[in-house]
């Protein structure tokens, strides 16, 4: 684990309670620097409450964290730019006005944030809309402009909680590039969300999150590696006495006509793959699917609690 | 960038954007010129009012039946005694004498009944024992008729040779004359600041509103402490009503130079501090009744989730002010009394009972310790505020004021 002075955000034991609840219960993390971190969870996990935690926004209960090296996450909000959930801008504000206001909030001087909006408003394609007022843009872009005023100042630390949720696929798209934008620069990317595409796309390391507990912390591929990848299998003939060579758990696979599932064994495929061959079974079809986040994410979090943030 | 000197830019980078956003908008003309909206009723409703007054007045008389010989000499005398009457409101109307006709009871019951003037008071009979009948309002015009008819008695008895006496009149300073003007321009000091905070100060109660409507509050509460974006709230209101009196201020200063010298002699401020400092004061304590109000109010405001959870908040508002008024005119008519004490220790009428010192006593370290005082009560409702808003309505879930809490467990995500 990296300690507190070189990792972008430290938590330890973070607790937070909300009367009788318990709702950011002892929630370790660290974050590297110039990583991606992504923090999954169902709804009601706790990951807004963490994220205000570790921002300072709401002091915790237990524990300690500390952003940037500060212990105390005001003295480093100049270097943060932060996403909240709840997207909120001045709706008679001009966009180039917001965006230069949330720098100026962060210590960036005026004109040199309504250059900078202007630039980038230009890039993320709303160069149309650098005088328009809030009000007259769509949600998407209103959300976007937000966004835009979070990364003004350039911080070293950027933190977005549910950033892609209202957003439709293009500024999705634009928004991870975005992400992986702010990382080149070497930021650090501090992210919540439930859509486990996004961050199995561009997460380096992530933290699931469920009942206020830290369940998982590691890469993608750790998470991955929760679950067995699953073999997929059609012989040249079938036979029912395939099943005796067969793992045990494998089971008839209809999708594949009379194909075969079942784990991949944990000394590999290759032996079996030999003896189906000298037993004459043949290969027509062979498939090894790695499991994906979201089976993993099930997995540790639970059935109940995933099906929830799925529906 | 230390602390102090980082919560200060962040306060004023939100106070500009709450300075432009009201300033920049057509509602705020109306606010501005509210003053003359105002006075335009109150000058038309006077002019009407003034305008039936006058008729009245203008037919009013008082009534003497006196004969012929007596009628000279009462006339000379009403020209006398009226000249100590200092506005015209304040005199009788004008004296009408009428030669006695047949029996003087009845010509003066008749002359209530006279088409040409309204009779206030009709004096007949003799003038060592005057009968005078008065209608409604016409007491005080008969207590004159008997002034008039012993005064014109006099004079007939020393055959129109009643002495005149010039008094040779000298004005004294450091009286007690002088200590009225003070109590005066103390109880000035008094209602200009609770006039000035009570237009202004009770605007700040809906200005986090705003933000809570529009979901800012998380961005500026991740940036910025909250007790900056209070102070940040409270400076930007302070600059529209700054702006506000400014504008006032200089028409009101223009149009005083227009006064005639007498009248603006007579509407002077007398403080016991000197007027510099008397100017400096009141400036000053109108700033600190801003603060001190204003962050009472916004922190009040802060807890409101609803516009109509904020109206219901005027009438509240509204008492507690006249009580601090009420408690710190109290102080000021009895500059010694512990009532006094009271409303300069007390912190929200602390401001308006200092102004009111600075007029009726010259020491000034009292006041450098009320405005410390003051501050210190600023910074106590600002941080008392910016942890209940946090508390209330930061966390994840509905956001509740303080008065409802503990009926239910938050709802965080």
């Amino acid at each position: 684990m990296v300690t507190s002075n070189e990792a972008a955000v430290f938590a330890e034991h973070l607790v937070k309670r909300f009367g009788e609840r318990r709702v950011v219960d002892g929630v370790d993390l660290s974050v590297p620097r110039g990583a991606i971190y992504g923090v999954l969870g169902p709804n009601g996990a706790g990951k807004t409450t963490t994220l205000r935690t570790v921002l300072g926004i709401i002091e915790p209960d237990e524990g300690r964290r500390s952003v940037l090296g500060h212990f105390s996450p005001r003295e480093a909000s100049d270097r943060v730019g932060y996403l909240p959930e709840e997207r909120g801008l001045y709706p008679s504000m001009k966009a180039r006005d917001a965006i230069a206001f949330m720098g100026a909030l962060r210590g960036l001087d005026r004109r040199t944030g309504r250059a900078r909006a202007a630039e980038m408003m230009e890039a993320a394609g709303l160069g149309h809309a650098v005088d328009a007022k809030i009000k007259t843009l769509s949600k998407g872009m209103a959300q976007l402009v937000q966004l835009l005023g979070s990364i003004v100042h350039r911080p070293d630390l950027l933190v977005l909680d549910e950033p892609f949720s209202g957003l439709d696929p293009v500024n999705q798209e634009k928004l991870e590039a975005l992400i992986l934008a702010e990382r080149d620069r070497g930021a650090t990317v501090l992210f919540s969300t439930h859509i486990m595409a996004h961050a199995e796309r561009v997460c380096d390391r992530l933290a699931i999150i469920a009942g206020g507990k830290r369940r998982f912390e590691g890469t993608v591929d750790a998470a991955r590696g929760t679950l067995p990848s699953r073999v997929r299998y059609l012989p040249t003939r079938p036979d029912p006495a395939i099943a005796a060579i067969l793992p045990h758990d494998a089971r008839p696979d209809g999708s594949v006509g009379d194909g075969w599932r079942f784990q991949l064994p944990d000394e590999g495929i290759e032996g079996l793959l030999v003896t189906l061959i000298d037993r004459g079974y043949g290969i027509a079809g062979l498939s090894i699917e790695r499991p994906s986040l979201h089976d993993a994410f099930v997995r540790i979090v639970g059935r109940d609690a995933a099906g929830e943030q799925d529906a | 960038m230390n602390n102090a000197a980082r919560t200060l830019r962040q306060a004023l980078t939100i106070a500009r954007r709450d300075f432009i956003a009201t300033v920049f908008t057509p509602i705020f003309l109306l606010f501005l010129f509210a003053p003359v909206i105002m006075g335009s009723f109150g000058a038309v409703g006077g002019m009407g009012a003034a305008s039936v007054a006058d008729g009245r007045a203008d037919k009013a008389r008082i009534v003497a039946i006196v004969p012929d010989a007596a009628a000279r000499t009462i006339a000379e005398a009403d020209t006398r005694l009226r000249a100590v009457f200092r506005r015209d409101e304040e005199a009788p109307p004008a004296l009408v004498t009428l030669r006695p006709a047949g029996d003087p009871a009845a010509q003066a019951r008749a002359a209530f009944s006279a088409k040409d003037y309204d009779a206030s008071a009709v004096l007949y009979g003799p003038l060592e024992r005057p009968q005078v009948l008065y209608g409604p309002r016409g007491r005080r015009a008969a207590d004159y008729l008997g002034l008039l008819a012993a005064d014109t008695l006099a004079a007939g008895r020393l055959d129109g040779a009643l002495p005149r006496v010039t008094a040779v009149q000298t004005a004294m300073a450091g009286s007690a004359a002088e200590g009225d003007n003070r109590r005066q321009s103390a109880s000035f000091a008094v209602f200009g600041v609770f006039l000035l905070n009570l237009f202004l100060a009770s605007q700040v109660v809906g200005t986090m509103a705003e933000e809570r409507n529009n979901k800012v509050i998380e961005v500026l509460a991740a940036a910025v402490p909250l007790e900056s974006v209070f102070l940040g709230k409270l400076l930007g209101m302070f600059g529209v009503a700054i702006l506000f009196v400014c504008f006032w201020g200089t028409i009101i200063a223009q149009l005083g130079m227009l006064l005639p010298p007498q009248v603006a002699s007579a509407l002077a401020i007398q403080a016991a501090v000197g007027m510099p400092a008397f100017v400096a004061l009141f400036v000053t304590y109108f700033t600190m009744a801003y603060l001190l109000l204003g962050s009472a109010f916004l922190v009040v405001g802060a807890q409101a989730s609803t516009p109509r959870e904020i109206q219901m908040l005027a009438l509240p508002i509204s008492i507690l002010q006249m009580g601090m008024l009420a408690l710190a005119l109290a102080g000021t008519a009895r500059p010694d009394s512990w009532l006094a004490v009271l409303a300069q220790m007390f912190p929200l009428s602390s401001p308006f009972a200092m102004a009111g010192r600075a007029a009726t006593s010259p020491t000034l370290w009292p006041h450098v310790a009320a405005i410390a005082w003051q501050l210190l009560w600023v910074t106590i409702f600002i941080t008392l505020g910016a942890r209940l808003f946090r508390r209330g309505v930061l966390q994840s879930g509905s956001a509740r004021p303080f008065w409802k809490r503990g009926r239910r467990a938050d709802i965080p995500n």
